[in-house]
């Protein structure tokens, strides 16, 4: 035990004393909320369509007043095709959009074509489906005018529902759950608990690699059995994630307080001297979303899922950790462990693929088994859990994954002892099984 | 007492045999030299003695005691292949791999801090071991061997890497290490390296033990009573009991010749009836190399 400590020790100081690591802690959490605000922030100000010159040749004449919208500058033009096509690119405008005699006489008519729209760049989808709209809501006003019909008759035909679900559980009490928020929760936990192994993996892969390139493990396997010293790197390297998570949580919820009451609290206190009866409203509704999200969070096992997420977390990390301990125990370099990598990674791409198809339906028997197999049951199960998933299940995954992870680790170690002494060998599958197999 | 005894170890790689019932037992407080080509076996067994892999079978005794985890902290252990964490403080390196050899923290402190003033290295403690030089790793790594005071000390080729001022350096304090009791064995495919140094030795071929004993003992078996002379003038009508294997010439005048001495004569008879027939300028016994003794016993095997 002591020498796994002593492992673990000096695994989890080199890298939590090294300048990146306390960089990337601390700038993660900064970079994203920057990265999405900055990303919103563009589309926002690009957004502006405002300066782009679009002529309208109206040959049908029904659209004089069509095209009002504020988010191009129309100009209608006259004439025929050819001279408005010439105009378009004498005075260089955005686009041109052409409406051709149409014959709205008939009314069974449902079809109407030949309508184009020139510009000198491809213009993109919403470009496309905004002049649509607009040429289509014209249509159809003018449609439904003929027809006599009373425009609230059409309204009134016009329903919304909303379609509560509920889980009927054991004790029989009906529980509202939210499919969205259930399958947001399955897709976070599932994503961390992959980013967790591929970042973390490699590292252990590259602390492998690190000793046995730079020839110091023999002279550590003299005093340590190389088990430990493989369970120690997992270990620390494993903690210095969970330190670099923690981090991050403790810096997110600061960063949000710390939001709240720099931009929160000024704000609030303007609206207060601002009109009381808006202020008054404003806070009802504040206190309605409150107390929504509380009813949201009400719904899905917040325990049931943070307690299962640091054991899929921790199970997961131990099985793909010893793999990628093993791969770096094989190899000469980092160029070499590409093709063991591959396979190891499959499962987990396997997962994340499957992701969309289990929130769909969390019951189905690709959910369950995936959720049972150890390699990918940490996402799988991660993503069913929002939805509620039986006991027996849970628990079934559990002592699979339990048992998944020792095996790994066992199968890891007997190759780590071989490979870590294994110097310029041409590596193959082959001999990787032969490692497994032999008597050290 | 033996510090260490091997008895008829064996270990195979599938197919290949990596040592073949090899028993050697090496005496306190002596430099034993573990001789033989590359791939004969010798690594092999230091990683069994090390506990890095386990023999097929047979038995090693350390101090009379069957091998057991123990034992790892009364070995030190160089390797062939060696090297530091690249990117680890000299000091923390050395701390770590002294703890991991069951040094307290506060002990491991002050030897380091002894160590590095020996090796004149103190002011290096802060730097990372990527920052020194080749010289300067590897006398690092010869603290981190050596510093447990182990009992038993190994060095598998242990101056192949190190320039010729580091190698007396580290000759030195091997030397002083015996002196204070440890015991050492130097493997080494390069026999004349440790030829001078050694007081036991082994000799590994084809995973096989094919000679051991002392130095002096297997030396004197491997005399064959040959004499080497350097005179002036000509050597001519010796009696049938000396005959002349070969002469060469030194310069102008002067020859060199290897004389054959035959059993039951002795040099002082070669001498007096050299005397009387040329200007003897010099004699000396012809010793065999351990390299010489090595090629006669591969060359014997093989016919």
């Amino acid at each position: 035990m002591r020498q796994i400590f002593l492992v673990f020790k000096r695994e989890y100081l080199t890298r939590v004393k090294k300048k990146s690591f306390l960089l990337a802690t601390i700038l993660t959490p900064l970079l994203f909320p920057a990265l999405i605000f900055g990303i919103i922030y563009l589309a926002n100000t690009d957004g502006g369509n405002e300066d782009k010159d679009i002529f309208v040749l109206d040959e049908s004449g029904y659209f004089a007043d069509a095209f009002n919208d504020s988010d191009y500058n129309y100009s209608h033009v006259t004439g025929t095709l050819d001279e408005a096509k010439a105009k378009f690119q004498e005075e260089g405008v955005y686009g041109l959009i052409h409406i051709p005699v149409l014959d709205l006489e008939d009314a069974t008519k449902t079809r109407y074509d030949n309508f184009s729209f020139f510009s000198e760049t491809n213009p993109g989808n919403s470009v496309m489906n905004d002049f649509e709209r607009v040429i289509r809501v014209k249509l159809e006003s003018i449609k439904l005018d003929r027809s006599g019909i009373d425009p609230n008759v059409i309204n009134s035909l016009k329903v919304s529902i909303d379609l509560d679900s509920f889980n009927l559980g054991e004790t029989g009490e009906a529980k509202e759950n939210n499919t969205g928020l259930s399958s947001a929760i399955g897709y976070i936990f599932g994503f961390l608990i992959y980013m967790f192994i591929f970042i973390y993996g490699s590292q252990i892969m590259q602390s492998v690699l690190d000793e046995k390139t730079s020839r110091i493990v023999e002279v550590i396997v003299s005093s340590v059995r190389p088990f430990q010293l493989m369970m120690g790197k997992v270990l620390g390297v494993g903690a210095v994630g969970f330190t670099q998570l923690l981090i991050w949580i403790v810096l997110m919820f600061t960063l949000t307080s710390v939001g709240i009451a720099v931009f929160g609290g000024p704000a609030a206190g303007m609206e207060m001297m601002a009109d009381q009866m808006s202020q008054e409203i404003e806070l009802t509704e504040t206190q309605e979303t409150v107390a929504n999200i509380e009813n949201l969070l009400g719904t899905v096992p917040v325990v049931k899922i943070l307690v299962s997420f640091l054991f899929y977390f921790l199970g997961a990390y131990f099985l793909y950790g010893a793999l990628y301990a093993a791969v770096g125990s094989s190899v000469d370099s980092m160029q070499d462990a590409q093709q063991f990598m591959f396979p190891i990674m499959i499962p987990i791409i396997a997962a994340i693929i499957s992701l969309g198809f289990v929130l769909d339906d969390p019951h189905s028997s690709l959910a369950v088994t995936l959720s049972m197999i150890p390699f990918t049951s940490p996402i799988i199960m991660m993503a069913r859990l929002p939805f509620g998933v039986p006991t027996w299940q849970l628990l079934l995954s559990m002592v699979l994954l339990v048992g998944g992870f020792m095996g790994t680790i066992w199968v890891a170690g007997r190759i780590y002892r071989v490979g870590i002494l294994m110097y310029g060998a041409k590596v193959n599958w082959k001999t990787i099984a032969k490692w497994f197999t032999m008597k050290v | 007492m033996n510090i260490l005894e091997a008895n008829n170890v064996s270990k195979a790689y599938a197919a290949h045999k990596a040592l073949d019932d090899v028993s050697i037992s090496i005496p306190k407080q002596s430099i034993f030299g573990l001789l033989g080509p590359n791939g004969a076996g010798k690594t092999t067994l230091i990683r069994i003695i090390n506990q890095i892999i386990m023999s097929d079978g047979g038995e090693i005794l350390i101090n009379g005691e069957k091998l057991h985890p123990k034992h790892v902290n009364v070995i030190g252990y160089l390797p062939e292949e060696r090297g530091l964490y690249k990117k680890m403080k000299v000091g923390e390196q050395l701390m770590y791999l002294a703890q991991l050899k069951g040094l307290s923290s506060g002990e491991a402190r002050s030897r380091i801090k002894n160590w590095l003033d020996k090796m004149s290295l103190t002011e290096w403690a802060g730097k990372k071991v990527e920052d020194l030089s080749k010289g300067m790793a590897q006398k690092i790594q010869f603290i981190a061997t050596v510093m447990h005071e182990p009992d038993l000390l190994i060095l598998d080729e242990p101056f192949s890497g190190f320039d010729p001022v580091n190698a007396n350096l580290i000759k030195d304090e091997i030397f002083e290490l015996r002196e204070k009791g440890a015991t050492v064995i130097f493997s080494t495919h390069r026999m004349e390296s440790v030829e001078q140094l050694c007081d036991d030795i082994a000799m590994i071929n084809h995973s096989k033990k094919i000679l051991d004993g002392t130095k002096k003992d297997i030396k004197k078996s491997y005399k064959s009573n040959k004499y080497q002379v350097d005179y002036k003038g000509q050597l001519t009508g010796l009696s049938p009991e000396f005959s002349i294997v070969e002469t060469s010439v030194i310069e102008d005048d002067f020859s060199q010749a290897i004389i054959q001495v035959q059993n039951g004569q002795n040099p002082n008879q070669l001498l007096s009836e050299l005397i009387n027939k040329t200007e003897v300028h010099g004699f000396t016994e012809v010793i065999p190399s351990i390299n010489d003794i090595f090629i006669t016993i591969v060359e014997e095997a093989q016919s």
